[in-house]
């Protein structure tokens, strides 16, 4: 009973603030945000209650809701396990003992830190359809190239390599992961003659794999909400948010759009709650299936 | 003992440290002048003009001793985001920066400034304007908008390649058919490392140019009272099949997708038809571009067609200092400002700064035509007063476009899907005139 | 410690200094952009090599920018947040780790519900009422959330790597008589170092990343940080090379890219140094 207090008191005194914060920054916008999605409120005049129709509109009648659905999706599936793939197969190299390890991760993290607007800027000049570097040097090969980011099959392609090189978040996580798990257990396992493969699979990935869930959990979340790469390159390439035929018009880009672009604050609540609300259950299920194969140590 | 003393002391090093951020934080916050003069708050997108508008300030600021101008400079590309988050939060500066194309959206933020555009008529030359320039500021009569800046659609055209091929400049009776013909003398393919030449632009992903066809071929975007989106009707679908044959059928320009970046100014297209007064720097500063503008060609109904847009600036409606906003914008707007801004490269709104512009012009100044641009002003059409005209163009019309130009349908189906996204948008959000 | 075969060894090398070729493509692409002229950078088809180094491109932007201005702005918030994050972010990822209360899934999976809500419909509430407080135009509003727990991200990421520290630890150090405060700083903590960092890399890049948060909340020019200084400086450059909107100087605006990417690079790599040095020594007391 003693230590359930303490706990109680240790707990409330620990994560007292960030509750606050929860509440104070979080909570009531959301809630705010839950009641606009019931209202017309296009800004310029007070919401106004009108029930279910902006959620009526977005399913039925809305032409920009459901090919940013199908464009988020194929992203999230296509991108989150790649992602995470490169990131922790060159973790799993940059653990390796090699010479200037410190040089070597600073390399493959720096796409990470480019500042959004100047990747944008650099992925532009490569995939150009007239004169891009991509086609030069297919035409090196007698290939002739596309018109990449202006074809309605290509675009969202490059976006998702585009987002490839920057696994860099996801990369350092790792690291830190593996970091993390002794050596010692290495070393036993050498010595009882374990394969790199067995060493691997029985040792690092039932170690490291709160940080994998983790990696997933939030590649999952961003990968529905991803966002600023796509305005970026609308922005500086001089493409209209959406791209041709709303071929990488993302979710959260039709809902800055709605938001921002035409203050439809209505009916972009009513798209965040939708949009909150599947992450929701994707996490919800993510967390149920880690339970079978996430090991914690307490 | 001794190590516990130390965190301790560590911890409130932190804690103080912390407390001197949170001052440094919250204490640069604005104060408003102590000398009792009327501060005024103006929002202005930063612009290669910069220069211009802080002397201005300056100048002003010394003439209305009583007046303090706070500028606020924001980066051109968020303006609209910044402006419209101030709005929404009742945080509107005293006078902004403002198109027409916002002017039916941004209204409720707007002061009527009738009143003073009337009293002070005579100050401001309010006759001065062209008057499409002084119909554009109204809405339904009344005045919100003073004017400073404008675009116009015209054809530009690069002397150097005309004369090359050998093919006659554009005249101001040039039809649509003058001018593909002009487009496939210029275009020829390109050879082992010398890029190709385009006769024309095809500008993709965005209204400017297939709205000017669908208008000069008789079709508009919405039927007069707004209610209903009318491109799938035969005029509406003629012009945009000639914006799909520029390319697909008469081969003056590029494919989609493959449009030559700055194509102009690389001397890659001979001809833009459309374009915007904004890059008359641009192409001034690249070394040898000789360029020209000549008036839109004609379409088969009309030669009316062309975009004219306009900025300025708006009183904002909940101004504590209305009168001293106003005496701002007069200043930013008299004779004097919009020729300095004009000899920076662009088409003036008032007729004696065009006047003297013309008069003035030297050989070597680009464009020479200048009177063919000012021509233009008759032939140019508003945008439609629609608060949600940007948002239906680009969200609703636009991705049927493109999808003609990636050939997945014909212009006629472009147009009847189009029409068929937009009314049912339009009957969901109701987007009359307020 | 097993030796690697010699060809292993050098698959390998090849294996890293391939990917690092591709990795720095978009670094090279932008320095060498930045020592272009105007002209070549609207040249097309372009040119990978600029035909005249510009190195006066670095002076330029020096010259025409108040760098070391929106550099201090932007130490200072990213500081102060790093700070924040750090101190309010560990306790909080230590309660949902290790105290056990009721309920305590539940608030969990409340406070990560902060990560999954678009933040796009929360700016006008969060807005007005920062502008009910007259924090417009002040730190406020930017450093505030992350003293109060805003890092959602951080708390996830910490509490996940606490909860693979074996619990005998603490008991131990419990039995031993330490406060929960001392074992979270003295015990958790370095040895949860590699985390820790991260957190603080991470945090440091948004806050100094972060373009729209201090593009709404700021309105003084002397005050704004990086990336909004990025943005008043490309109509800057616009006047100096004489160009306008929709043809933006790119050149200039990888030069500024380029000067602004190499702090963090410099405190990416200290960290990295520390990360390895922290772990070792964490292996050793282990």
């Amino acid at each position: 009973m003693n230590t359930r207090r303490a706990d109680r008191l240790c707990f409330w005194l620990f994560a007292g603030p960030a509750m606050a914060g929860f509440a104070a920054f979080s909570l009531w916008p959301m809630l705010y945000s839950l009641w606009l999605g019931f209202c017309q409120y296009e800004v310029i005049a007070p919401p106004r209650f009108i029930g279910l129709q902006n959620y009526i509109y977005l399913f039925l009648h809305d032409p920009s809701f459901w090919a940013s659905v199908r464009v988020t999706l194929v992203f999230t599936v296509v991108q989150v396990p790649l992602a995470l793939l490169a990131a922790l197969g060159f973790a799993l190299l940059l653990h390796q003992p090699v010479k200037a390890r410190s040089f070597w991760r600073a390399v493959y993290f720096l796409p990470s830190i480019l500042p959004q607007a100047a990747y944008a800027v650099i992925f532009g000049y490569i995939f150009q359809g007239d004169g891009g570097l991509l086609n030069q040097l297919l035409a090196l090969f007698g290939i002739e190239g596309l018109a990449w980011t202006m074809s309605a099959t290509w675009a969202l392609p490059v976006l998702i390599m585009m987002s490839l090189w920057a696994f860099g978040y996801p990369m350092v996580i790792f690291l830190a992961g593996l970091q993390a798990v002794p050596r010692e257990l290495f070393e036993a396992a050498h010595i009882d003659g374990a394969g790199a493969w067995a060493r691997f699979r029985h040792i690092t990935l039932p170690l490291i794999s709160p940080v994998i869930f983790f990696n997933l959990v939030m590649g999952v979340i961003g990968a529905l909400k991803v966002f600023d790469l796509a305005y970026a390159f609308s922005i500086t390439q001089n493409i209209p948010p959406g791209g041709p035929a709303r071929a990488t018009l993302f979710y959260g880009l039709n809902l800055y759009q709605q938001a921002f672009g035409f203050f439809h604050m209505g009916l972009a609540s009513a798209m965040a709650w939708l949009l909150f609300i599947f992450i929701m259950v994707v996490t919800a299920i993510n967390f149920r299936i880690s339970r079978r194969w996430v090991h914690y140590e307490n | 003992m001794l190590s516990r003393i130390l965190e301790f002391l560590a911890w409130l090093a932190v804690l103080l440290l912390a407390a001197l951020g949170f001052w440094w934080a919250g204490h640069q916050r604005h104060q408003p002048p102590a000398d009792g003069r009327t501060e005024i708050t103006w929002f202005v997108p930063i612009t290669p003009l910069r220069d211009l508008y802080e002397a201005d300030v300056a100048e002003f600021e010394r003439r209305n001793p009583r007046i303090k101008v706070r500028v606020i400079w924001v980066p051109g590309s968020e303006y609209n985001s910044k402006l419209k988050i101030l709005a929404a939060a009742g945080q509107l500066p005293d006078l902004f920066f403002t198109g027409d194309v916002w002017m039916s959206y941004l209204l409720p933020f707007k002061r009527d400034v009738t009143d003073f555009m009337l009293r002070d008529a005579e100050e401001i030359g309010l006759d001065d304007y062209f008057p499409e320039i002084s119909a554009a500021m109204q809405l339904h009569g009344r005045y919100y908008i003073l004017t400073e800046y404008m675009n116009l659609s015209l054809l530009y055209f690069n002397r150097r390649l005309f004369a090359e091929a050998g093919v006659p400049e554009p005249e101001d009776w040039w039809t649509w058919d003058d001018y593909v013909r002009a487009g496939q003398a210029l275009t020829r393919p390109g050879g082992p490392g010398r890029p190709g030449v385009w006769g024309s632009s095809r500008v993709e992903g965005w209204w400017g140019e297939w709205l000017i066809y669908v208008r000069q071929a008789g079709g508009t975007v919405f039927t007069p009272d707004g209610r209903r989106c009318v491109l799938d009707s035969p005029e509406a679908i003629a012009g945009l099949q000639f914006y799909y044959d520029k390319s697909e059928k008469h081969g003056i320009s590029a494919p989609a997708g493959f449009e030559p970046l700055n194509g102009f100014v690389n001397e890659r297209v001979a001809m833009i038809l459309g374009g915007h007064v904004n890059y008359w720097l641009n192409y001034n500063q690249m070394p040898g571009l000789d360029w020209d503008v000549q008036l839109l060609p004609e379409g088969p109904v009309t030669r009316k067609g062309g975009e004219l847009a306009m900025a300025g600036y708006s009183v904002s409606k909940t101004s504590p200092h209305p009168e001293e906003a106003w005496a701002l914008a007069k200043f930013l707007t008299r004779p004097e400002a919009i020729a300095r801004i004009v000899a920076r490269g662009s088409l003036s709104v008032r007729r004696s700064v065009a006047e003297a512009q013309m008069r003035d012009a030297r050989p070597e100044d680009r464009p020479r035509n200048l009177a063919a641009a000012y021509r233009q002003f008759q032939y140019g059409e508003h945008i439609p007063r629609h608060s949600h005209y940007i948002e239906i163009m680009l969200q609703i019309v636009q991705p049927e476009v493109d999808r003609m130009l990636l050939g997945e349908f014909g212009p006629e189906e472009a147009g009847r899907r189009a029409a068929a996204a937009v009314n049912a948008f339009l009957a969901t959000f109701d987007t009359r005139d307020p | 410690m097993h030796r690697r075969p010699p060809a292993a060894t050098l698959c390998l090398y090849l294996l890293l200094a391939g990917g690092a070729l591709v990795m720095l493509l978009p670094l090279g692409w932008m320095v060498l952009t930045s020592l272009k002229t105007y002209p070549e950078i609207l040249r097309h088809p372009p040119a990978w090599l600029p035909a005249d180094p510009q190195w006066e491109n670095y002076r330029t932007v020096w010259d025409g920018f108040a760098y070391y201005r929106f550099f201090l702005n932007s130490c200072f918030v990213s500081v102060m947040v790093i700070a924040g994050t750090l101190l309010t972010c560990c306790p909080a990822a230590y309660a949902f780790a290790y105290c056990e209360v009721r309920h305590k899934e539940f608030w969990f999976a409340l406070l990560l519900s902060t990560l999954m809500l678009p933040a796009q419909v929360t700016v006008i509430p969060l807005f007005k009422a920062f502008a009910a407080l007259g924090w417009v135009d002040t730190y406020l509003p930017l450093i505030v959330p992350a003293w109060l727990g805003g890092n959602v991200f951080g708390i996830f990421l910490l509490r996940q790597f606490f909860r693979t520290i074996p619990k005998s630890f603490i008991e131990a150090a419990r039995m031993d008589g330490a406060s929960e405060w001392t074992i979270l700083w003295r015990l958790i903590v370095p040895m949860s170092l590699p985390a820790v960092l991260t957190v603080v890399v991470f945090t440091f890049l948004w806050s100094w990343n972060d373009l729209f948060n201090p593009l709404i909340y700021l309105q003084s020019e002397e005050l704004v940080t990086l990336p909004v200084g990025l943005l008043y400086f490309i109509a800057r450059a616009e006047q100096l090379t004489g160009g306008s909107i929709g043809q933006h100087p790119w050149h200039l605006v990888m030069t500024l890219a380029t000067v602004m990417v190499l702090p963090v690079i410099a405190l990416f790599v200290f960290v990295q140094r520390r990360f390895i040095e922290g772990v070792a020594a964490g292996g050793v007391k282990g």
